[in-house]
């Protein structure tokens, strides 16, 4: 069985499985099916810029090369930050008690979103009481490295009474601009509105 | 990225929209403290795949053979070079197709086929004639937050004097109402935004911070609600 997370909030800790939610498993998938003009199934490959060259699926491969281009091996590599110090290598969320700290909306929407995962109390434990914290709209954040690595991304708890979400991510680097730094390019009625009106299910 | 928007007074505009990058980076360097690089190279092509060495062998037994005495799923020539400028085709029995009909087969989560339809390449409309609307529906952000995924965003930044008046006011009302504005597209003001030809919709909303004479204007992207899968649910 897989290792829970172990999340500390106010001194109580608990812990939860993590269940892996996307598009997919909500509102199912598109499958695209093609034909030439004769009927003839048809499918996407790559095609290099010899013209000539097909290449199908895992016909490819990442490689990292020097400056020189010569085949680096990964265990040569160093991770280093902008300024060329050496990153330490931070442990796997699941190795220890992760202790949740409040967060603010605009933290929150400040995320560049990788995975959304809902929390299932692990054996048999109840959530109740990171769902009544949760209820209040408050959100929760911690760091987090599924298997440990050279950066934590951030992880953000909502949800409410019944369920809690995980949203795993990066902090983005919002910027706040002034008129001297402007980009290069290449009347309505107010309503509040029902989240409800909305539909997600767009395929 | 351009992107056409209205104002609260209708009054449109276009303006850029830019992709958020995460706050830190990390690089790579090798033994010697030089930067490395990532490059993609070719492993195996078509004409080296299972279904080729096939035709020729006719049995799985006698591509084995061919397998143990020699290197037939292998060009030493190509293999390992470098590619750059690829480019997706169709192909079909009889070589590259250039027109090929296309199907969208919709699947239910349980994997059961809901529909098959010919697929329809919607244009995309950030930065079509008609402007991504400002519809006036505001939902609070607490609440958007409980309720849909933020899966992609951009930051709207101006492209000239005019422009920064245009969107610092836009961010100022967003900013005071501490809510989340509702974009839509197209004619009636009730499509979802697309970004590129055939790219997927998204629900949008537009988030506004203003710090003294600086302004944020976020476009947060959802296509995901934050929810139960049913099957989940259903347990």
């Amino acid at each position: 069985m897989a290792k829970p997370l172990i999340l500390s909030l106010d001194g109580n800790e608990f812990s939860v499985s993590l269940v892996k939610i996307d598009r997919e498993r909500l509102y199912g998938a598109i499958e695209i099916e093609a034909f030439d003009e004769k009927g003839n199934e048809a499918s996407l490959k790559v095609l290099a810029a010899d013209g000539q060259t097909l290449i199908d699926k895992g016909g490819t491969s990442l490689t990292t090369v020097s400056e020189d281009g010569a085949s680096v091996s990964r265990t040569e590599l160093t991770a280093v930050d902008m300024d060329g110090e050496e990153i330490e290598q931070v442990p796997s969320s699941f190795a220890q008690p992760n202790v949740l700290s409040q967060a603010t909306n605009e933290d929150y929407l400040a995320q560049i979103v990788k995975s959304v995962y809902l929390l299932q109390p692990f054996e048999g434990e109840k959530l109740d009481f990171l769902h009544d914290h949760l209820a209040g709209s408050k959100i929760y954040t911690f760091p987090f490295s599924y298997r440990g690595g050279v950066d934590y991304d951030s992880a953000f708890l909502v949800g409410g009474k019944t369920d809690a979400f995980m949203i795993v991510g990066k902090q983005a680097e919002l910027q706040f601009v002034k008129l001297n730094q402007s980009a290069v390019l290449d009347s309505v009625e107010e309503e509040e509105i029902s989240a409800d009106d909305l539909d997600f299910d767009l395929l | 990225m351009a992107i056409n928007i209205s104002n609260a007074k209708n009054r449109d505009a276009v303006v850029a929209a830019e992709g958020l990058a995460p706050k830190r980076e990390v690089r790579y360097v090798d033994k010697h403290g030089r930067p490395v690089t990532s490059r993609k190279l070719l492993k195996s092509d078509v004409s080296h795949d299972l279904p080729e060495l096939l035709k020729k062998r006719k049995k799985l037994e006698s591509v084995a053979n061919a397998l143990i005495k020699g290197d037939p799923e292998i060009d030493i020539e190509q293999f390992g070079m470098f590619l750059t400028d690829t480019s997706r085709v169709y192909v079909s029995k009889k070589g590259i197709v250039h027109l090929v009909e296309e199907f969208e087969v919709i699947k239910n989560p349980d994997g059961t086929v809901r529909d098959r339809r010919p697929r329809k390449k919607e244009p995309q409309n950030m930065n079509s004639e008609i402007p991504l609307r400002w519809t006036g529906k505001f939902i609070k952000k607490e609440d958007a937050i409980n309720r849909f995924v933020f899966t992609n965003k951009k930051q709207l930044v101006h492209v000239n004097g005019l422009t920064f008046d245009f969107l610092f006011d836009m961010a100022k009302i967003l900013d005071k109402k501490d809510s989340l504005l509702l974009i839509r597209g197209g004619e009636k003001g009730s499509d979802p935004v697309v970004m590129n030809r055939g790219g997927k919709p998204y629900n949008a909303f537009l988030e506004g911070r203003v710090k003294g004479d600086s302004y944020c204007l976020i476009l947060h992207l959802s296509n995901m609600e934050l929810k139960k899968p049913k099957e989940i649910e259903k347990e």
